[in-house]
C-alpha cells in the first residue's frame, strides 16, 4: 500500500466542557459547524492530511471523549502526543482560569517536549466576552506558548492555528533530526492491526519445516 | 467543581481495574447508559501503573487504609542506595550537567535518590505487569474492538529460562532453533514431532489423545515421549511454564498457546503494552467514553442496597457523596462489595499473590538491542511454584535510561519476600555495595515486596443485578479477565454482541479510503526492531 502522507502528528484538544474543542475539530476536519453539540459523544479523533511545504502531513486530532468533563481524563490520552491545543471560551471566565490547570496537567502526563498552543474560541461572541484579548496574550506570554483567538463558528483563525502547531512540531522534528538524535525512544513500539497481514506462515511448525 | 449528573442509569460501574473497564466499554459500545466511578483519584485499580511518585503514594496508602491492607499486604519497600548527603549532591549536581551534554558512553551513570525523585515521571511501574499472547484473548479483542488504537505494543524480544544454574535463551523463532547449540540435532527433530503433534491437535482431538493421561504430570508424558532431560526443561517450564507437578492436559494446553501466537508479530509469541499493563485498563474507558459513559474519580461509595420499585422491578441504589444512583445492573470490583451482597458459602480458594519490583542499573543479560525479557524459572525446590520474571527497558516507557525494571510473580506459598527473594537472588546484585563495584549481575537500586490477595466469591444467591468482578490474577496473561468480563456481559445483555467493531462509527476519512483503522504507522517492521 502506497503511503499517502510523510509524517503522522498525534494531536490533541484539551480544556473545560464547552468551549468548543468538539466545534474546532469539526471546522477544521470537515469544514461545518453545527450548533447542538452538547457534549461529546461518539467523536474520538478527526483526520485530515494538509501541506506544508511540500510535504504531506497527516493530521490525527484527539478529542476528550467528555473526560475533561469530571477531570477524568486517562493518562493514556496524552501517550505520544506531538501537540496540544489548549482551548478556553473567552465568553467564560472560569475556562480561561483552568487553562493553568490544564497545563499543569499536561506537563504531568504528556511528553516535555510536546508542542503547544492556545485557543481563545468563540470570538465572535463579543457581546458576552468575558475574557479579553490581552489576557489570553498575557497568558501565553508568561507560558512561552503561543497564541490566537478562534471561532469555529465563523471559521476565523482555525485553519490558521493547525497549521501553526503543525508547522511548529515539523520544526522540531527536523532540529531534533539534524542534531542526529533519532527521535524518542518509541521506535518499534507498534499498533495491532486488524488487516495485518501475515508476515511469515502461522505455526512454528511451518516456520521450523526445514528440520 | 460541580457534579451535576443524572441519578438514574442503566448499568453504573464501580472500580476501574480490568474486568470492570471492558465491562463498561461493552455496555456503553451496545448504547446502555453507564456511569463508571472509582474511589481512588486513578484509573486501574489493582492494575494501574504509577510513576515514581505516584508509586510512592500506593505504598504510603497500602500502610495507611485499612481496606487497602485487606487486599495489598506484606510490603517491604527498600533502597540499596544510601541517603544523598547534601554534600554529594552539590558535588553530583555540577557532574551531572557534564554528562547530559558531554555523554560520557561507556561510564555507568551512579544513580542517587534524588535522580528518582527528579526523574519521576519516566516512571511507569505496574503494580500488576502481564504480557498479551499475539494470539490470546486480549489481542484478539483489542483488535476486533478496533481499541487497539489506543495503545501501542513492543514485541518480548527474547524467552529466557533457567538451566543448569545459569540463564539460557529459549529458541523460539527458526533462527534461533538453528543457533542453538543448546539442542542437538537429533533432539531438535524429537522436538519438532511432539510439538507437531500438539499444535495439531483440536480440542476434541485432544482430549481423545490425551485421555489415559487424564491423571499424570506433562513431565511424565514428555518423559514418555522419550524427551532428553535438556528438552523436557524447555518445554515443561520455559514453553508451558509449568512444574513437575503440571497436569498433563494443562501443559498441553499452554504449549499450544505458546506455539500458536509464535510469528504473528515478531521473534516470541509476546507483547508488552507501551507504558505498562496499567494502560489497558485506560484503553477500555476510553471506548467507554466516546460511546457516551460518564466518568467520575474520588466518589467512594457509602453504601449499596438493591431495591423492588413500584412497578416490581429490582434496582441497585446507591449512596455516594450525599447523592443518591439507582441502577438496573451494578458491576463492581470484588474487594468493594459490601460483605451482606456477597454469598456467605466460600468459594473454591485460589492463592494471593507474590510479586516483586526491582530497579536494577542493567540487563540481567546483555545484548545488542534493549531486550524485552520474559524468563520462567523452574521452582528452585522441588514441590515450590514456578516464578515468572519479566524485564523491561527505557523502550517501553516504564523507566528512565540507563534502568531497567524487573518484575518477579509467583502464587503465594508464603509471603513474598520468602517466596521470591531466593530467585531474583539468582539474577541480580542484592547488596547494598557500590554502584561501581563490578558483578556479573546487574545492581539493584531499589525494591519493591508485595502480597496481593485474589479474592473470589460470588453475589448472595437471589441477587441478579450485581456483579463482581475479580482481581488480578497469579497468570502471565490477561485471560481470565477477558473470560470473566464476557460473562458478566452476557448476564446483563443476554445475546448482545461483546464489542463489535467501532471505528467505521467514529472516524470519517477525508482521503483514499482504505479497508482497516487509519492508525497505523506504516512501514514498521513487524519484528518491531525497526533500526
Amino acid at each position: 500500500m502506497a503511503k499517502t502522507y510523510d509524517c503522522l502528528f498525534k494531536l490533541l484538544l484539551i480544556g473545560d466542557s464547552g468551549v468548543g474543542k468538539t466545534s474546532i475539530l469539526f471546522r477544521f476536519s470537515e469544514d461545518a459547524f453545527n450548533i447542538s453539540f452538547i457534549s461529546t459523544i461518539g467523536i474520538d479523533f478527526k483526520i485530515r492530511t494538509i501541506d506544508l511545504d511540500g510535504k504531506k502531513v497527516k493530521l490525527q486530532i484527539w478529542d476528550t471523549a467528555g473526560q475533561e468533563r469530571f477531570r477524568t481524563i486517562t493518562t493514556a490520552y496524552y501517550r505520544g502526543s506531538m501537540g496540544i491545543m489548549l482551548v478556553y471560551d473567552v465568553t467564560n471566565e472560569k475556562s480561561f482560569e483552568n487553562i493553568k490547570n490544564w497545563i499543569r496537567n499536561i506537563e504531568e502526563n504528556a511528553s516535555a517536549d510536546v508542542e503547544k498552543m492556545i485557543l481563545g474560541n468563540k470570538c465572535d461572541l463579543d457581546a458576552k466576552r468575558q475574557v479579553s484579548k490581552e489576557r489570553g496574550e498575557q497568558l501565553a506570554v508568561e507560558y512561552q506558548i503561543k497564541f490566537v483567538e478562534t471561532s469555529a463558528k465563523d471559521s476565523l483563525n482555525v485553519e490558521y492555528a493547525f497549521y501553526t502547531l503543525a508547522r511548529d512540531i515539523k520544526a522540531k522534528m527536523e532540529k531534533k533530526q539534524e542534531a542526529s538524535n533519532p527521535p524518542g525512544g518509541r521506535s518499534g513500539a507498534h499498533q495491532l492491526k486488524a488487516n495485518e497481514q501475515q508476515r511469515k506462515p502461522t505455526s512454528w511448525l511451518s516456520r521450523c519445516s526445514v528440520l | 467543581m460541580e457534579y451535576d449528573f443524572p441519578n438514574k442509569f442503566q448499568v453504573i460501574v464501580v472500580g476501574t481495574g480490568m474486568v470492570e473497564s471492558i465491562v463498561a466499554a461493552a455496555c456503553s459500545r451496545i448504547r446502555l447508559e453507564v456511569f463508571h466511578l472509582d474511589y481512588s483519584d486513578h484509573y486501574g485499580g489493582l492494575w494501574a501503573s504509577y510513576n515514581f511518585e505516584g508509586l510512592q503514594k500506593f505504598i504510603k496508602e497500602v500502610k495507611t487504609n485499612p481496606s487497602m491492607k485487606n487486599v495489598v499486604y506484606n510490603l517491604q519497600e527498600k533502597w540499596y542506595i544510601n541517603e544523598d548527603s547534601s554534600e554529594e549532591e552539590s558535588k553530583q549536581d555540577s557532574e551531572d550537567h557534564k554528562t547530559d551534554d558531554g555523554k560520557a558512553e561507556g561510564t555507568k551513570k551512579i544513580w542517587r535518590r534524588a535522580d528518582f525523585a527528579s526523574e519521576y515521571r519516566k516512571f511507569n511501574i505496574d503494580t500488576t505487569p502481564k504480557l498479551l499472547f499475539s494470539r490470546g484473548l486480549l489481542v484478539e479483542l483489542l483488535i476486533s474492538s478496533d481499541i487497539a488504537r489506543y495503545t501501542e505494543f513492543r514485541c518480548v524480544t527474547r524467552v529466557l529460562t533457567w538451566l543448569n544454574d545459569k540463564l539460557a535463551p529459549v529458541p523460539c523463532s527458526r533462527a534461533d532453533v538453528f543457533a542453538t547449540e543448546a539442542v542437538s540435532i537429533v533432539e531438535k527433530r524429537m522436538l519438532m514431532k511432539m510439538l507437531t503433534s500438539i499444535v495439531g491437535y483440536n480440542e476434541e482431538e485432544m482430549n481423545n489423545e490425551f485421555k489415559d493421561w487424564n491423571d499424570k504430570t506433562f513431565k511424565e508424558y514428555l518423559t514418555h515421549k522419550g524427551l532428553t532431560p535438556n528438552l523436557i526443561h524447555y518445554v515443561l517450564f520455559a514453553i508451558a511454564g509449568g512444574t513437575n507437578s503440571m497436569l498433563c492436559l494443562e501443559g498441553v494446553r499452554e504449549c499450544k498457546k505458546f506455539l500458536m501466537s509464535l510469528g504473528r508479530y515478531g521473534n516470541t509469541p509476546f507483547l508488552w503494552p507501551m507504558y505498562g499493563s496499567g494502560d489497558l485498563p485506560q484503553c477500555f474507558c476510553r471506548l467507554s467514553a466516546v460511546f457516551g459513559a460518564l466518568y467520575c474519580l474520588n466518589q467512594p461509595i457509602d453504601s449499596i442496597q438493591t431495591k423492588t420499585e413500584e412497578d416490581g422491578k429490582t434496582v441497585v441504589e446507591l449512596k455516594c457523596k450525599a447523592k443518591t444512583l439507582t441502577c438496573d445492573h451494578l458491576v463492581m470490583d470484588i474487594n468493594e462489595c459490601p460483605k451482606e451482597l456477597l454469598s456467605p458459602e466460600p468459594e473454591e480458594e485460589s492463592s494471593d499473590i507474590s510479586r516483586a519490583i526491582f530497579i536494577t542499573n542493567e540487563t540481567i543479560m546483555p545484548s545488542e538491542k534493549e531486550p524485552l525479557t520474559l524468563l520462567r524459572f523452574p521452582p528452585l525446590e522441588e514441590g515450590g511454584n514456578a516464578v515468572t520474571v519479566l524485564e523491561v527497558g527505557p523502550a517501553t516507557g516504564s523507566c528512565p535510561k540507563g534502568l531497567f525494571l524487573v518484575y518477579f510473580f509467583t502464587p503465594k506459598v508464603k509471603d513474598a519476600e520468602s517466596d521470591l527473594k531466593p530467585y531474583a537472588e539468582k539474577i541480580l546484585n542484592l547488596s547494598d555495595g557500590d554502584q561501581t563495584e563490578t558483578s556479573d549481575k546487574p545492581k539493584c537500586l531499589w525494591s519493591l515486596y508485595y502480597n496481593v490477595k485474589d479474592t473470589n466469591g460470588s453475589v448472595r444467591s437471589g441477587i441478579d443485578n450485581v456483579h463482581v468482578c475479580r482481581g488480578p490474577d497469579a497468570a502471565l496473561d490477561f485471560d481470565r479477565a477477558v473470560e470473566q468480563a464476557k460473562e458478566i456481559f452476557e448476564k446483563i445483555c443476554p445475546g448482545k454482541e461483546f464489542l463489535p467493531r467501532s471505528y467505521r462509527y467514529n472516524e470519517l476519512v477525508f482521503e483514499d479510503v482504505t479497508p482497516g483503522p487509519e492508525f497505523q504507522r506504516e512501514d514498521e517492521d513487524a519484528d518491531g526492531d525497526k533500526q
